[in-house]
């Protein structure tokens, strides 16, 4: 074996040094026999023998390991030769490990986001249910969907329901209420997602079924924190909106949902029910072997099922449902923008190449006459390249390293400031690991890295002109064409990138700009919500509900400080429920007398408690209850769609026609117009909505609200309504009879995680664009330092013929400058293109906004002049007899 | 024939030098100088084995398992490493006899017939 021969090498060289000592004894003994004389003997021994030194070479070579023993000698080499310039080396690993940092931070979360699998088994093969309509399509059901879809036997294998915890429900009967998140789930749900079981079983489908009693499934980390881990807790009772539910079991600790779980119960769907209404989403399993087109064309078919059944009112005639992978719809629309951070990194990783790929060509430049020595020693021009790629290698392996440490602290700051609701983080981003995918990208980057910044210098200074540059007299002479030009390459493309990075940061920093402006159309200042689950038995029918509004506001408004108290179905810029209207009159089935707007149930004093103008008409009063005749309020945005002449005070809705009968109200006088609040989010246009009291609400819609959502509690003060938090939630809870309150946020706060996302843009590409931007500046500099202190000689005899101070300097500026503007000008081109894919970041701004794109120019060439400044006053100073006497 | 190592005809020669040493060996375990004074002498003094070239060989050899070695002491009374044929050394010279003598005996068959 050669491994073996390797090893023994150097004994086996000692034997062989023996052997050949050996032999010319012999010939010596043999030469005596021949009478020669001793001296004569030896010498011809000696002669006929050869170089004994060239045989065990030779003999040693045959033994050797070519690669590794020149790998190992080229990395000795090559750390001794940047041990020798540690300013230098020092400079290149911090510029590659702040490269490959922001990549390893960026990479990290891609991985976490985009690329892991789900957990659960065989995640392919799960698929989310969809409504497709021409306009896209969206994951949502009702139970005649489900049932329909449940009967797909020929494509899935199984088919559950749940409702990702909804409105939260109340764990009581311990020390301290607590609101859990509950998920709704049909019975085949934890079969569908493989959950391990820790304890007991999971729901029959005769617990599934209407009156199938209370039953609950708790997680492991309910199980453990709230019940410490008792064993045996299968069997007992815990008491979950003032019921008695049995536990029947326990899921294992590795089983993860997006939002995480604190307990299962069972729908209990009856699925003859005609509820029309939308609450939850449906999850299947393709059959082994079904492919998504396949299972699409089968929907199809179910589709037209579902609409002979339920007519075209329930779906519409170009409507559909259709299957898409559940990671997919998890992903959703977060790749593109994740990819575009990528592409970002990946710029601010070529600028830190190409700065130390100038590094090196400046050390490989004042190296030359080392080089040329090794060349004219007989070191072959691929042995010179080797030897120089171990160097850039040894360089880039260990700033990866250090830049691995940077990337993992790095993406801890950055998910500590808010990841802006991208998904599949997990906790705090405990989902973002440092796995063999990231240890693996960030190996092959520094590797990739190394050989890019170094394969370039070291094949231009492997191309010595021998005799040129051993007979140079000094080495300052002459600067090298070649690789004056290549720098000067290298320093217009990095001024080129960095403005396409400071372009795009730019351009987010006015996209944030503009949202900040965006009036949401009520005042956030001093306004604290509150979620009360309101899910139990208790609050099936609409009175409860008013009562516990009107209870739990008489105790808040006795608090000092308070100035009014609201609740509401849902809260602004967060998205909410949207319902069918008729306007009571037109034509039925018309598009000026149908239409679907927000749908909100609200206290009376709604509108004072977020300080929401009244356009005109009245507010809701506390007399417009259950006994009053009905009432709804739009916004002027509906006014404006559906009674774009007409005055809507003269007309009379009716809401929930299309729901289905259970839904269908009596027809509400529309009272007032009330300004446009946003509230699908700053960034989205104001959508139509209809406020209508929640004390007019039908019970079935109280019932079906109660379920899905919680009631939202606003209340505004007059100072910080942080200090009033504990005074509210007790008052809430005499009101209530005990009731908890979760997610306590101020206005402010969900203000400002509202556009979240668009700040953590924002920063990221703030960021990378300074860090591109320092670099580039440090590669303008760096370039005209060392063309000026190669120069010396030129600007003396400059001087010596009667150069004027200013004419040195603008002389320098100006080859500097041009070298940035090249790079500017090519940066403006690369952005028009570029610009393009942060098109789904922006808002308010075009992605060739003017100001960006002549303020940021003017910004990188002031940055680069200050560059050129310092080398040009040193121009200045060069001093014509000393420059002379350098020779 | 000189065993010059040209790059050319290394192979060639090198497999014969290889043979040389296998067929000497045969005799007898040998050392380094013996084989040379062997080869020289029995070739008549016609083949001038270069030192260079014969302790790489050996060493070659020895590594393919054809020869075994054993440090002893010479007739010169002066301490040798002995060089032994194996019996895989001895397969392998049966074999490179047999591809030599196919082959002087082909060249032979050109040569006569360019001759008559």
């Amino acid at each position: 074996m050669s491994l073996r021969r390797f090893m023994h090498r150097s004994l086996k060289d000692e034997d062989l040094a023996e052997e050949i000592e050996s032999h010319l004894a012999h010939e010596r003994d043999r030469n005596d026999a021949r009478g020669l004389r001793p001296e004569e003997a030896r010498r011809e021994a000696r002669l006929k023998f050869g170089n004994p030194r060239a045989i065990r070479e030779d003999v040693w070579h045959y033994r050797s390991l070519p690669w590794l023993e020149n790998g190992w000698r080229d990395l000795r080499f090559a750390l001794r030769s940047l041990a020798k310039t540690p300013g230098f080396t020092a400079i290149a690993i911090l510029v590659i490990a702040v490269g490959i940092g922001v990549n390893t931070a960026v990479f990290s979360v891609i991985d976490a986001v985009l690329l892991k699998p789900l957990t659960y088994p065989d995640p392919q093969s799960l698929m989310l249910l969809m409504n497709a309509t021409p306009r896209g399509s969206f994951p949502g059901a009702n139970i005649p969907k489900f049932n329909i879809w449940r009967q797909q036997s020929s494509i899935f294998e199984r088919v559950a329901a749940d409702d990702f915890g909804g409105a939260g429900m109340n764990l009581t009967g311990g020390d301290h209420p607590q609101q859990v998140q509950g998920f709704h789930v049909s019975a085949d749900y934890f079969a569908l997602f493989g959950a391990p079981l820790a304890a007991g079983r999971t729901f029959t489908a005769a617990e599934d079924s209407p009156n199938g009693g209370h039953v609950v499934v708790l997680s492991y980390g309910l199980w453990k924190n709230r019940f410490g881990g008792a064993p045996n807790i299968v069997g007992q009772t815990i008491q979950l909106d003032g019921q008695a539910y049995l536990v029947v079991g326990v899921i294992g600790r590795g089983f993860v949902t997006d939002i995480p779980a604190d307990l299962w119960i069972p729908f209990q769907f009856d699925l003859n029910s005609q509820d029309m209404a939308h609450y939850f989403t449906v999850a299947a399993r393709l059959k082994p072997g079904i492919t998504v087109p396949q299972a699409n064309a089968q929907l199809r078919l179910a589709a037209d099922q579902y609409r002979r059944a339920y007519g075209n009112r329930a779906i519409g005639p170009e409507d559909g449902f259709s299957v898409e992978s559940l990671q997919e719809f998890m992903i959703g629309d977060t790749r593109t923008p994740l990819l575009v951070l990528l592409g970002a990194v990946g710029l601010v990783l070529l600028i830190a190449c190409a700065n130390v790929a100038n590094l090196l060509l400046a050390r490989a430049a004042s190296r030359r006459r080392e080089l040329a020595t090794r060349a004219a020693l007989g070191a072959g021009r691929g042995q010179i390249i080797r030897q120089l790629l171990t160097e850039s290698l040894t360089l880039s392996l260990t700033g990866g390293a250090l830049g691995l440490i940077l990337g993992f602290v790095g993406v801890r700051l950055l998910l500590a400031i808010n990841a802006g609701g991208l998904p599949r983080l997990g906790e705090d981003g405990s989902a973002v690991t440092l796995d063999v995918n990231v240890l693996l990208f960030t190996l092959g980057v520094s590797v990739v890295t190394g050989i890019l910044f170094g394969l370039v210098p070291a094949i231009s200074a492997s191309r010595p002109n021998l005799a040129a540059t051993l007979n140079e007299g000094g080495s300052r002479s002459s600067v090298g064409f070649r690789s004056g030009k290549l720098r000067s390459a290298l320093v217009v493309s990095e001024m080129a990138m960095a403005l396409i990075l400071v372009i795009g940061a730019a351009l987010l920093i006015r996209t944030f700009q503009k949202l900040e402006g965006v009036d949401p159309g009520f005042e956030t200042h001093n306004v604290v919500t509150m979620a009360m689950s309101v899910s139990g038995d208790r609050f099936q029918k609409t009175g409860p509900v008013a009562q516990v509004i009107r209870n739990g506001r008489d105790r808040i408004m006795a608090i000092p400080g308070v100035v009014e108290v609201g609740a509401t179905n849902c809260l602004p810029l967060a998205g909410g429920f949207g319902m069918g209207f008729d306007i009571l009159g037109r034509p039925k089935g018309d598009s000026t007398s149908s239409g679907g707007a927000g749908f909100y149930s609200v206290s009376w004093s709604y509108f004072d408690a977020y300080k929401i103008p009244l356009a005109r008409g009245r507010n809701f009063t506390e007399h417009d209850d259950a006994a009053a005749p009905g009432v709804v309020i739009i916004n002027q945005a509906l006014a404006r769609q559906y009674w774009p002449n007409g005055d809507p005070l003269k007309d009379r809705i009716q809401i929930g026609a299309d729901a289905g009968p259970a839904f269908a109200e009596d027809p509400r006088q529309v009272i007032g117009i009330v300004g446009n609040t946003h509230d699908e989010g700053l960034n989205r246009d104001v959508s139509p909505i209809m406020f209508i009291p929640v004390a007019q609400m039908p019970d079935l819609e109280t019932a079906l609200n109660s379920r899905v959502a919680p009631l939202w509690w606003i209340v505004r003060s007059t100072a910080d309504p942080h200090t009033l938090v504990a005074s509210i939630s007790a008052a809430l809870r005499e009101a209530s009879g005990g009731l908890p309150v979760a997610h306590i946020r101020t206005m402010e706060e969900i203000e400002a995680l509202n556009t979240s996302r668009q700040r953590f843009n924002m920063l990221l590409l703030t960021v990378f664009g300074s860090a591109g931007l320092l670099m580039a500046a440090i590669g303008v500099y760096g370039v005209m330092s060392y063309s000026v202190q190669q120069r010396t000689q030129e600007l003396g005899i400059r001087v010596a013929l009667g150069a004027q101070a200013s004419d040195l300097r603008g002389m320098v500026i100006g080859q500097g400058m041009l070298l940035a503007l090249m790079g500017v000008a090519i940066g403006i081109g690369g952005a028009f293109w570029l610009t393009r894919f942060l098109a789904s970041f922006l808002f308010g701004v075009k992605s060739w906004d003017p100001l960006v794109f002549i303020a940021t120019p003017l910004l990188l060439t002031g940055v680069a002049l200050i560059s050129v400044w310092i080398p040009a006053i040193r121009a200045t100073r060069v001093d014509p007899m000393t420059a002379l006497r350098l020779e | 024939m000189v065993l010059k190592r040209p790059p050319e005809a290394g192979d060639i020669l090198q497999g014969t030098l290889d043979m040389l040493i296998l067929r000497t060996l045969v005799l007898g375990p040998a050392h380094g100088h013996t084989i040379t004074e062997n080869i020289e002498r029995t070739s008549e003094n016609a083949l001038d084995v270069e030192q260079g070239s014969l302790y790489p060989a050996l060493h070659r050899l020895e590594d393919r398992g054809w020869l075994s070695s054993e440090w002893g002491v010479s007739e010169n009374n002066r301490r040798a490493k002995f060089y032994k044929l194996t019996a895989r050394g001895r397969k392998e010279l049966n074999a490179a006899a047999g591809r030599w003598r196919r082959m002087t005996h082909a060249i032979g068959l050109i040569l006569g017939e360019a001759n008559e």
